[in-house]
């Protein structure tokens, strides 16, 4: 293809509007919504289960649809984590923060409408940069090798020290007790199943799905279930979702940031677009001149998570579509979905199938559009919903944790495991801990292991190999002065940053 | 009424009565211990497909995820032996009971607590190293890994997994040392080997073609028997004198006790769906070539493949052992 990005961008956009192309691409949206606004019915789930039904489709409308689910979920996502605190999938964890206090402050439209924008716009400029820098982008992702991850997820792990709200002690306790539960299952390195029991099914390791509804999803519901009354759920109608003029202009800055960021870890392999919705809302509480609002309302804390995860989303089709090589499990059923119809992915994919590339990326402009519609005007019907009295809604909801925990793998092990997380998610919670890091913990926790055991195995246990690698060396660094940033204020003032500003009281 | 209840509850019991003798007459389930997306998985579906139409009955696929396989092996080597619950397994069936004896661990199935129905795909796979690599072929390899004894590293889909055994069985045979840098899937290995990290890595045909293709990675020895139709261009181990072989296979099977009318009409089914020419165009859509076998030829092929298998697992031993 030799007519330049924007001809090529017709010519995707010609394939795009097609009505068949079209209707399916409504569908992946209205089923990513779906699927994203339901807890532990994540976008792995609802394109696992989809993907049988692409078989008989032609390849195009396969992954228009299939992509649809997938940052359609990053809409919906944000619902349920706004007005409930249960987060319709892994990603939205850090919406619940803010969101959640907003709804509580009597402001769950304009969050629900920020929210639903900064998605648009993070995903309307990632789809720019998807076309625009797809292979040059692939091949500086492929530079990652395990000591670059290493020094990555280093990172990501002193962003979690600042992330919650609560005491620092108990933030990191917290994590401690993620990092643990993440070293459970068979060692890569050497073959040994750690603390499984015998349970053959806990030798893979607990899953972040059963753990992430039973931490944030059950214990909501027990919590609220304690109550004497039930909180009043804020109706917001169509003129109530209307930011105002400060939440709009507060809002700008996260949301640039967080698409710029999101791409960036995007096209990074792993579970990008959960780190990347962490990575965004720990630089804004960072960047912000009032740090003392996050965790109390603060619409920065729903706009940036929200773009970012939106815009890694799409990050990730980067090396998916210019090298054929998945991102994460998601994209590798996607790849797969692509391959039944003969379609092999790799350097060539682009240049040997622009209808599926250029009608692909002209189908994520159109689907942003919709998902747009779809969610501000829709989100009074979702609203309409939490009328139910919470007798009948709460069960239901039960019932879908259940299901969607299940459906995962199959397994009735992970039901127990998220019933368990559940009860202790309740505890935490009644005692003042803050559940979020244990689930970020156990993300990171067999990914950094996994990469720091590599690295060594790639030197052959030489440490050194962390620091003779240019992008692994800027990584430590950065991480390096993240320490040191964290701990001046408590070398040089008696008291942690966050208790002087008042942040000790809350959670 | 009483009559007309008690006559329909008799033409119900029945019915159900010949529905017991008649197998298949309910739906079966086809376990695949894999994700969807995989191989097990792309070879399931369209083989549960070809054999609703020769058995009629819907083939259920569904996926039990876990353990490389574990979970979704023992899951069926512990069901009901009725022709009802079915297996789409992988070569690494014959590894984990391996492995689990290898660190004593209470097995979570043996292998004959299973019996074999048909062989559906098996795939030798391809030996590629990253073109920075200054090697061309296999002698070349072997020289520099000599003088680099040690030094040289290789990514494969996990310990133990399917693209970490044909490797062992390599070095083992040309008696070299290698670093082995164990990743979660075969996708990661090939990705850690394009952005140059390691220096090679083991691949199935159809995951390195358009990387090949591309000039992204060079193909050096292949483990078939012969040489690999989309690399004609790639020797065989066999031919370069080592006795070594390996396949990627995806292969049907069933609980042990399984009565010997059930396991036949399954071969049966099982044969003609591989005819099927649906099956056949989507399978060579997704690269994977059929390799059908019958219960008797997949039982000896199944065995001579567990053996060399199981000196491999045993030649890799315990990590700390090389220590």
């Amino acid at each position: 293809m030799d007519g330049g990005v924007f001809a090529n961008l017709m010519h995707g956009f010609s394939v795009a509007l097609q009505p068949s192309v079209l209707a399916y691409a409504f569908a992946g949206c209205v089923i990513g919504t779906l699927v994203g606004m339901l807890p532990g019915l994540g976008p792995l789930a609802g394109i696992s289960l989809l993907l049988p039904a692409t078989f008989g489709l032609n390849p195009i409308i396969a992954i228009v649809l299939l992509a649809g689910v997938y940052y359609g979920a990053m809409y919906g996502g944000s619902t349920t984590s706004i007005l409930m605190r249960i987060p319709g999938e892994a990603a939205s964890v850090m919406t619940c923060i803010d969101g959640y206090a907003m709804t509580q402050r009597g402001r769950a439209g304009p969050a629900l409408a920020i929210a639903a924008i900064g998605s648009f716009v993070a995903g309307t400029l990632s789809v720019v940069a998807l076309m625009f820098l797809a292979p040059t982008l692939a091949s500086f992702a492929l530079r990652f090798g395990p000591p670059e991850y290493t020094g990555l997820l280093l990172m990501g792990l002193f962003v979690l020290a600042y992330m919650s709200g609560g005491s620092m002690l108990k933030t990191l306790a917290m994590a401690a007790v993620g990092l643990l539960l993440g070293m459970i299952g068979i060692d890569a390195m050497s073959g040994y199943t750690r603390f499984s029991y015998d349970v053959i099914e806990l030798a893979d390791g607990i899953g972040i799905v059963p753990v992430a509804v039973g931490l944030f999803g059950l214990s909501e519901i027990l919590l609220t279930a304690g109550q004497p009354t039930p909180p009043a759920i804020q109706r917001p109608t169509l003129r109530q979702l209307i930011p105002s003029l400060e939440e709009i202009k507060l809002s700008v800055g996260p949301i640039s940031r967080g698409s710029l960021i999101g791409f960036l870890i995007g096209i990074i392999p792993g579970s990008a677009h959960i780190i990347s919705s962490f990575v965004s809302y720990g630089i804004e509480r960072r960047m912000s001149t009032h740090p003392e609002r996050f965790g109390k309302g603060a619409i920065e804390g729903v706009a940036g998570p929200e773009s970012a995860n939106n815009s890694a989303a799409t990050g990730a089709f980067v090396p998916m579509l210019a090298l054929g090589i998945p991102t994460g499990p998601i994209t590798a059923v996607m790849l797969a979905a692509i391959m039944v119809h003969g379609i092999s992915p790799g350097p060539m994919l682009i240049t040997q199938q622009p209808d599926l590339f250029w009608g692909f990326v002209a189908s994520m402009y159109v689907g942003n559009v919709v998902l747009l519609i779809l969610n501000l005007p829709l989100v009074g019907l979702f609203v309409y919903l939490l009328r139910i009295p919470y007798s009948y809604l709460y069960p239901a909801i039960l019932c879908f944790c259940i299901l969607g925990v299940y459906s995962v793998s199959n397994s009735v092990v992970d039901v127990w495991i998220m019933l368990g997380m559940g009860a202790f998610g309740y505890v935490l919670r009644k005692t003042g801990f803050e559940p979020a890091p244990i689930a970020l913990g156990l993300i990171l926790s067999p990914m950094l292991e996994l990469s720091v055991r590599q690295s060594l195995a790639m030197s052959g246990g030489s440490y050194g190999i962390f620091f003779e690698r240019p992008i692994a060396i800027t990584m430590f660094a950065a991480a390096g002065v993240l320490i040191l940033l964290g701990l001046k204020p408590l070398l040089f003032k008696r008291k942690d940053w966050r208790e002087k500003v008042g942040l000790e009281d809350q959670v | 009424m009483t009559r007309i209840l008690i006559g329909a509850l008799l033409a119900l019991a029945a019915l159900h009565v010949h529905a017991q003798d008649a197998y298949p007459s309910r739906p079966i389930t086809l376990i695949v211990p894999f994700p969807p997306g995989g191989v097990a998985d792309i070879t399931g579906r369209p083989t549960a497909i070809a054999l609703e139409k020769a058995i009629r009955q819907p083939v259920v696929i569904a996926n039990r995820p876990g353990a490389g396989g574990a979970v979704g092996n023992s899951l069926v080597a512990n069901a009901k032996p009725d022709g009802y619950t079915l297996l789409m397994a992988l070569s690494s069936i014959s590894v984990i009971p391996e492995a689990d004896k290898l660190f004593d661990r209470k097995p979570a199935y043996t292998l004959d607590q299973l019996v074999p129905i048909a062989l559906i795909s098996a795939d030798p796979t391809i030996l590629v190293v990253h073109p920075s690599l200054p090697v061309k072929s296999l002698q070349e390899l072997i020289a520099l890994a000599k003088a680099k004894s040690g030094q040289m590293s290789y990514s494969t889909s996990g310990i133990y997994g399917a693209l970490h055994m044909p490797m062992e069985m390599f070095l083992h045979a040309a008696n070299l040392k290698m670093r082995a840098v164990h990743t979660n899937g075969g996708g990661p290995a090939i990705t850690i080997l394009l952005g140059g990290h390691v220096e090679m890595t083991v691949g199935g045909p159809a995951a390195v073609a358009s990387h090949v293709k591309a000039g992204r990675l060079r193909p050096i020895v292949g483990w078939g028997a012969k040489r690999h139709a989309a690399f004609p261009q790639v020797p065989t181990f066999k031919e370069l004198g080592y006795d070594i072989e390996y396949y990627i296979w995806a292969g049907m099977f069933a609980p042990r006790g399984t009565p010997e009318p059930v396991t036949k009409a399954l071969r049966d089914a099982v044969r003609k769906a591989v005819d099927d020419p649906d099956f056949k165009s989507t399978m060579a859509k997704i690269d994977s070539p059929i390799q059908y076998l019958d219960a008797p030829e997949f039982a000896k092929y199944w065995a001579a493949d567990a053996k060399r298998l199981a000196e491999a697992v045993n030649a890799v031993g315990r990590a700390e052992d090389h220590k």
